[in-house]
């Protein structure tokens, strides 16, 4: 197999054979002076140093980033908090264990018993692994423990960080909170890049989770040369392994500056009061959420340092779920509010046009049944602008009778980004049903029926939102018809406030309406806060330009007899739900606001009155000039008072969507929302 | 074997490329069957085991690793006496085949690897994961070896020459440092320039590289490593620098081997490594845990195993009169030297922590696989020198 003349050369390679092995004895010669150098000359300090852990490596913390509004107001910060540790070698090592517990137990108002049950319990570990003893140590006890250091070695004060939110517990779902990472999330985490390490902490939920490689920054560590009772060394000497203090700075997480408006949550939350629900309000010019508010809340606070499993049986037990992001994570009805979709349908599709008039006696019949208006004397003539104002059930009956089919509305609702998740970047967001006659098919296996269509003209039936949804939809709207991804961070910013990365406005679709379907659509809102016949007049802001449109969901089918009946007078759970989805100023809206109130009976009288609060903040904020009080008041010195209707015709005002021909269970159980209670420390 | 092995061999001729040696044994093997590499691998092998179950005994997650590394060993025997079957020219004739095979799992890796610690460089089904970046050491030394194999040039090679060799250690290498495995890469680097060196190069040429590397280095340092690499590199220089990574393993695996003493603290009782001072002690620190627990006894014996087994198979290179045997032989060798001294030297505090398993007694099974297939092979050349 050998070439001719590779004789030579294998000949030639063998003579090379004798500096392998020269260089093969210089590499083991090297080896072996090592081992000599370290086993047998060294061998003793090491050995030493091995059993005493002389070396020790103390963690800094990175400071978590921080987080503003768009304001640069603080709304999360980082404040210090101290714990007891003991690491137990330490204290054997002194032999003066009972000394020292009986020294600690006085300081922090422990009974002995209790800290040698916890020493007790952590024998099983290495004893050079701290035990925390006690969290959230007193300014004081940290002073006497310090004063007191000597005397008791083991003994360490551990510098932690408590995630404080500043306003506590408004807007905790989306800034979210943090805990300590567990054991199951280790791997998982390990498997992506990520080091973390048991007792460190990491974002749980909403933007703390989200944004959790961001804002965590990247933990320090200082490694030092301790003696045998884990003091540390400063003297130099000849027993040393290093030279000095290795250090290694911790970095600091980035701070987030979000699009809200701290402001607006609070006049929000003032307005909500104890109700229940959520608000979202966008600024239909980019998609930036200027407020998202979910109530009930919690003090994301409490979890920072692990919460305390009294609060969070609480939390879990109460049936207002105030866990749940219920901007994102609750479906509702959208009830009236969704009729202008059945408007714009009708008008886009060329079944109806601003001529259109159809008469709304208080009912109708269809095939052998009969339906009701919320109106139960009907609306008398009207057409798309005052159906949407007074908010007539009969007028969206007759078109929905009038389009081909469902599918027809479904076009719309989608176009507008309903049934659909709106892609802002909190995880559990959930999409929404618009129904077609396919899903239902597919769904269901059943074919769709003609009298499901009027349902969902209304708003009911299958038809599911959320309030996210709902606001960007009339945000969209109002903007001529682009749709933005809705989106909560406006930058990046470094520790020292340098500005790293800006967020831009996102477009993910348009709806393609035509000026004058939107113009029709905008005078039918613009009734409902301006007209005296609208159902949100009560809630008008004269000056701002202030539209929308209310709406009251009954949860349940009530029987004819009770339709009529008064919500107030029905048990808590049963009561309507209460919408109101708006934008101002008409024309070119800078903020859309839509808010859900569960159980709160009208739309008109719950919902709008926190939608108007948070506008007229907004506004006034944004342009004090042209919305101010004294520049308000001039501009409309002179013009023609509105009359003020009594509170008796206001009552009547209530665009109750009746609960016609709804399915007792609106979704098959796949499409639920999962209810998914996060355990902080599972 | 039998009556007709005697026949093929006649045929097989010597210098007589085309003919193809036949599959099995042959009788003269069997008589001469050089043992040699095979004992001191099981030997390696069974110190691995018994050090690993002690390397892993604590953590309660890592108790099975041992069972798993069996396996992998079983799994190399089998391929080895698939490998012994046939004639080592086989390689030669699918060198550039395994060359390519193990480029596309190297762009796989990169493409759909499976990632841990930041690193992507495993590609597989499960639990069944493999490196391919381990199988290139092999692999690029099959094809060195049959480059320089139908080359004859005289009095050293030039630039020109190299052109070809350099690319088929710079591709792989370019692949491995993205993953990023920096240890691997630097094992091929080393490996392949040591192997020319020993095949010569022109001495102008050679000057030229020089010049060239000592330009290029610097130039890598700054562009091509990734930051926790060229930490690494600083921390070694001053372990001030990052105490964290590299200094603080280097400081613990050191303190380890010299707290190991003359006899060491016995079979599981190093505390430095049981008590998990050590990151990765059971993989590319593996050695501090044999050493802080047998001591410089225990370490002597085994560089002596180690020695035996570099010493066992350069001998097979020298007295082989084939050019691709003793070439790929001599590349297997030098490859085995640089893991080994590299791993030693790091674990012992002399050497940058670069990631470079100990043949044999690391945890891995790609490495594993990839030592226990060299071996074989080496096997192969020590057994068909008869045929020359």
């Amino acid at each position: 197999m050998a070439f001719l003349g590779q004789e030579e050369q294998i000949r030639e390679f063998q003579d090379r054979f004798r500096y392998l092995y020269a260089i093969l004895l210089v590499g083991i010669f090297f080896l072996l002076s090592r081992l000599i150098y370290l086993q047998i000359l060294n061998g003793d300090k090491m050995r030493r140093y091995s059993e005493e852990n002389r070396i020790r490596r103390i963690k800094i913390v990175a400071p978590r980033g921080m987080i503003f509004d768009r304001n640069h107001q603080l709304l999360i910060d980082n404040h210090p908090a101290f714990d007891l540790e003991i690491i137990p070698q330490y204290l054997k090592e002194s032999r003066q264990t009972k000394e020292v517990v009986a020294l600690l137990s006085k300081i922090v108002h422990m009974p002995e018993k209790e800290l040698f049950d916890l020493l007790e319990k952590a024998k099983n570990q290495p004893s050079f692994y701290p035990i925390k003893i006690k969290a959230d140590l007193t300014r004081d006890e940290v002073a006497e423990i310090e004063s007191w250091k000597l005397a008791m070695p083991g003994v360490q004060i551990q510098e932690e960080i408590k995630r404080t939110n500043i306003f506590r517990d408004i807007a905790s779902h989306l800034l979210g909170y943090i805990g300590e990472v567990n054991a199951t999330e280790l791997p998982k985490l390990f498997k992506l890049g990520y080091n973390y390490k048991l007792g460190d902490s990491i974002g749980k939920f909403g933007l703390e989770k989200e944004l959790e490689s961001i804002l965590r920054g990247a933990d320090g560590e200082r490694i030092v040369e301790v003696d045998a009772l884990g003091r540390i060394k400063l003297e130099k000497g000849k027993e040393r392994v290093l030279n000095g203090v290795l250090e290694k700075p911790a970095i600091p997480g980035k701070n987030l500056v979000l699009t809200i408006d701290q402001d607006l949550q609070l006049s929000a939350a003032e307005a909500f009061g104890d109700k229940i629900g959520a608000m979202v309000a966008i600024d239909p010019r980019s998609g930036q959420v200027l407020a998202m508010l979910s109530r009930p809340s919690f003090n994301s606070t409490e979890f920072s340092r692990g919460i305390p499993s009294s609060i969070w049986a609480q939390l879990l037990n109460n049936e207002n779920h105030p866990l749940r992001d219920k901007a994102i994570q609750d479906h509702y009805s959208p009830g009236s509010v969704f009729k202008i979709i059945t408007a714009i349908a009708g008008l886009e599709e060329g079944v109806i046009d601003e001529k259109t008039k159809f008469h709304c006696s208080g009912s109708m019949r269809v095939g052998n049944r009969v339906i009701h208006c919320w109106e139960k004397h009907g609306h008398g003539e009207v057409n798309v602008i005052s159906a949407i104002t007074e908010s007539c059930d009969i007028f969206f009956f007759k078109v929905a009778q009038k389009l081909k089919s469902v599918d027809d509305i479904a076009k719309w609702a989608m176009r507008l980004g309903l049934g659909k998740k709106t892609g802002i970047a909190l995880a559990r967001e959930i999409p929404g049903l618009i129904p077609t006659e396919e899903w239902k098919q597919k769904r269901l296996h059943q074919p769709w029926n003609a009298g499901e269509t009027l349902s969902v003209a209304i708003g009911q039936s299958f038809v599911l939102t959320t309030a996210i949804q709902l606001a960007n939809a009339y945000a969209a709207l109002g903007n001529g018809g682009t749709l933005y991804r809705p989106y909560v961070v406006k930058a990046l910013e470094s520790n020292e406030g340098q500005v790293i990365q800006e967020f831009k406005p996102e477009i993910v679709g348009q709806a393609n309406l035509s000026p004058k379907t939107i113009e029709l659509v905008k005078q039918g809102l613009w009734g409902v806060t301006n007209s005296p016949h609208g159902t949100g007049f009560r809630s008008r802001l004269p000056g701002m330009d202030f539209v929308g449109k209310t709406g009251t969901v009954q949860l349940f089918r009530i029987a004819a007899d009770k339709i009529y009946q008064r919500c107030e007078n029905m048990k808590f759970q049963d009561r309507h739900n209460g919408l109101f989805v708006g934008f101002a100023p008409a024309k070119n809206p800078v903020i859309a606001v839509a808010v859900i109130g569960e159980h709160v009976c009208h739309g008109a009288t719950a919902a709008a009155p926190i939608a108007r609060a948070v506008i007229k903040k907004y506004l006034e904020k944004l342009n004090p000039e042209l919305y101010g009080e004294k520049a308000l008041a001039a501009r409309l010195k002179g013009a023609q008072k509105i009359q003020e209707p009594t509170p008796a015709v206001i009552e009547e005002k209530e665009d109750i969507v009746p609960n016609e021909g709804i399915p007792a269970l609106a979704l098959p159980p796949t499409e639920t929302p999962k209810e998914d209670d996060d355990e902080p420390n599972d | 074997m039998t009556h007709s092995s005697m026949e093929s061999q006649t045929q097989s001729g010597f210098g007589d490329e085309s003919n193809i040696p036949r599959f099995g044994l042959y009788e003269e093997e069997l008589k001469k069957f050089d043992w040699n590499l095979l004992i001191l691998e099981i030997v390696l092998f069974g110190v691995g085991i018994w050090n690993l179950i002690s390397a892993t005994g604590v953590q309660d997650k890592s108790l099975g690793l041992y069972k798993s590394q069996l396996l992998w060993f079983g799994i190399g025997m089998a391929c080895t006496a698939l490998i012994l079957l046939v004639h080592y020219s086989t390689f030669s004739r699918l060198a550039y085949g395994i060359y390519f095979a193990n480029l596309v799992l190297l762009v796989i890796v990169l493409l759909i690897g499976k990632a841990s610690l930041g690193a992507k460089r495993w590609v597989g089904v499960g639990a069944f994961k493999i490196q391919p970046s381990e199988f290139m050491k092999l692999s690029m030394l099959i094809c060195l070896a049959k480059y320089f194999e139908s080359d004859r040039t005289v009095g050293g090679y030039t630039l020109k020459d190299l052109i070809l060799p350099f690319l088929l250690a710079a591709i792989p290498c370019t692949l491995i440092i993205l993953q990023p495995d920096l240890g691997t890469a630097m094992i091929i680097i080393l490996t392949a320039t040591s192997m020319l060196l020993f095949i010569k190069i022109h001495p102008q040429t050679l000057l030229l590289l020089g010049v060239c590397a000592a330009v290029a280095i610097p130039t890598a340092y700054k562009f091509a490593l990734k930051p926790y690499q060229r930490q690494r590199l600083i921390s070694f220089i001053d372990p001030m620098s990052d105490p964290k990574g590299s200094g603080y393993n280097s400081i613990q695996s050191k303190i380890a081997v010299g707290s190991g003493k003359l006899l060491g603290k016995g079979y599981r009782k190093g505390t430095q490594s049981q008590l998990n001072f050590l990151p990765e002690h059971h993989t590319d620190f593996i050695f501090s845990v044999f050493s802080e627990e047998h001591g410089f006894v225990g370490s002597v014996i085994l560089l002596a195993i180690y020695l035996a087994f570099i010493l066992s198979g350069l001998s097979v290179a020298h007295q082989s009169h084939d050019k691709f045997g003793l070439l790929l032989a001599l590349g297997i060798m030098l490859s085995f030297f640089w893991q080994i001294f590299i791993n030693l030297g790091m674990v012992m505090g002399m050497l940058p922590i670069v990631g470079v398993p100990l043949p044999f007694l690391s945890y891995g099974g790609s490495s594993l696989i990839t030592s226990v297939l060299s071996v074989a092979i080496l096997t192969n050349i020590a057994n068909k020198k008869f045929m020359f």
